[in-house]
């Protein structure tokens, strides 16, 4: 071992990686070391996505910052759990953030909180056009939301971006409890070969 | 309410978009999860459909975000590398080859033979299902393209043997003749690097003078394993020189 090109090479292997998915699994690794600049990478590349799928669930913007920043801090002290075997770093890390943020949504005030507006969610499909910048993840994803029946693509929109459970998308939709559950896994099904997922 | 099978599997889109509310049927989906490889894989995936539309809705936090987050984690302990002791679900199940490319045949032995006798002292179905999980684990390490065989003396008496899976992060170790401790004491494995020290497990008691498998992950450049003696429970950081410290070629 040469300890003088732990420093100076260890990130250049992984920013020299294919897709960058390595590159991060890597850069958690590292954060579970208790490297900061490490966390810090990790935080420029996933704190856009996780802001802003917790953004959608909660609306509301200074509560929505304070679940990322709690979603972060979870990130640094349980990197360790991190098991790259089981999935990527950025699935790691959104998953993370959605469930904190659909917790915070089912926590007693931001429910009540939400009640009022309940209304604007009928329209999922604006929501996700209005999320569309540029991107071409986000692109993609629209695209692939557009290739499902109107059934699937709402029930999916609503459970994910609007925090609803499959109970609440099935009163707001009026469609059985079955038949929900059933068109949101052949949503998904859809979806993951549209966007190529293995 | 009892779900047939096909009725908790149907709820895998579900779970993978936490659509299940808190209760008896998440319960019942997550304990289902842990049995059934397919789902585990079917949930997988929806997670990175769920990943691709987070990035989707990808949006730019207020800048002071970044030096709170950062400020909060200097604050915060971070939890040590996780010892496994079950086997994780895997994308690819490998069929290990244990013998063609390891070079070590006795340090092999050794390995192979503190797995079987894991098997042997196993008395019940549990330590039994405990010790196939962990053999699992090993056979999977061992099966890494990468993984090397360390072996090192131990200053006090006796030998460690290391697998080491650069590209997994992990490692396994086993020991043979060392000395026994009096009680109150045991054997901790480190992971010493920069910046830090992490615990990387206690040594399980020894049996016949050899210390059934220990896996450690998070390992990273730079890393020296360390061996050293504490009290009983184990350390948050060695308090007594090492008596093993074998650098790391990852």
């Amino acid at each position: 071992m040469n300890p003088n090109d732990s420093d100076a090479s260890r990130f250049t292997s992984a920013t020299t990686d294919r897709r960058g998915e390595r590159d991060l699994d890597l850069l958690l690794v590292h954060v579970a070391r208790g490297d900061t600049e490490a966390f810090e990478a990790v935080y420029d590349r996933l704190v856009g996505p996780a802001y802003g799928v917790i953004r959608r669930v909660l609306r509301d913007p200074s509560q929505s910052e304070e679940v990322a920043q709690e979603v972060l801090l979870e990130v640094w002290r349980t990197a360790a759990r991190f098991d790259p075997a089981v999935g990527g770093a950025a699935t790691w890390v959104m998953t993370i953030a959605h469930r904190r943020a659909i917790d915070r949504v089912r926590s007693t005030t931001a429910a009540a909180d939400r009640e009022h507006k309940t209304a604007e969610v009928h329209t999922p499909h604006d929501e996700v056009a209005e999320a569309v910048e540029a991107s071409l993840d986000a692109e993609r994803v629209r695209r692939c939301l557009d290739g499902l029946t109107d059934v699937q693509r709402e029930s999916i929109t609503l459970a994910y971006y609007g925090g609803h459970s499959y109970r609440q998308v099935s009163d707001l939709l009026k469609v059985t409890l079955g038949a929900i559950k059933t068109r949101i896994r052949d949503g998904l099904i859809r979806m993951r070969d549209c966007l190529g997922v293995s | 309410m009892r779900l047939l099978r096909h009725d908790l599997h149907s709820l895998s889109g579900a779970y993978a978009l936490d659509a299940l509310e808190p209760g008896a049927e998440r319960d019942r989906f997550t304990r289902h999860l842990s049995r059934c490889q397919s789902c585990a894989s079917e949930v997988r995936g929806f997670r990175e459909v769920t990943t691709a539309m987070a990035f989707a809705a990808a949006d730019e936090p207020p800048a002071e975000l970044r030096d709170r987050v950062l400020a909060a984690a200097a604050r915060t302990r971070q939890l040590p590398p996780e010892i496994r002791t079950h086997a994780r679900p895997r994308r690819t199940r490998t069929r290990v080859p244990w013998v063609p490319w390891l070079s070590g045949v006795v340090a092999t032995a050794s390995i192979v033979v503190a797995v079987l006798f894991g098997f042997a002292q196993a008395h019940t179905q549990d330590e039994l299902n405990q010790v196939r999980a962990e053999n699992q684990a090993i056979s999977l390490l061992l099966s890494a393209p990468e993984a090397k065989l360390l072996t090192h003396t131990v200053t006090n008496g006796g030998v460690a043997t290391v697998v080491l899976a650069a590209d997994r992060h992990e490692l396994a170790v086993v020991t043979t003749g060392l000395p026994a401790l009096p009680p109150g004491k045991v054997y901790q494995l480190w992971l010493i690097g920069k910046p830090a020290i992490t615990s990387a497990g206690l040594l399980p008691p020894a049996k016949d003078g050899r210390t059934p498998p220990v896996l450690a992950t998070g390992v990273v450049k730079g890393d020296t394993l360390g061996l050293t003696v504490e009290p009983a429970g184990g350390s948050a950081q060695p308090t007594t020189k090492p008596i093993l410290a074998l650098p790391l070629p990852v």
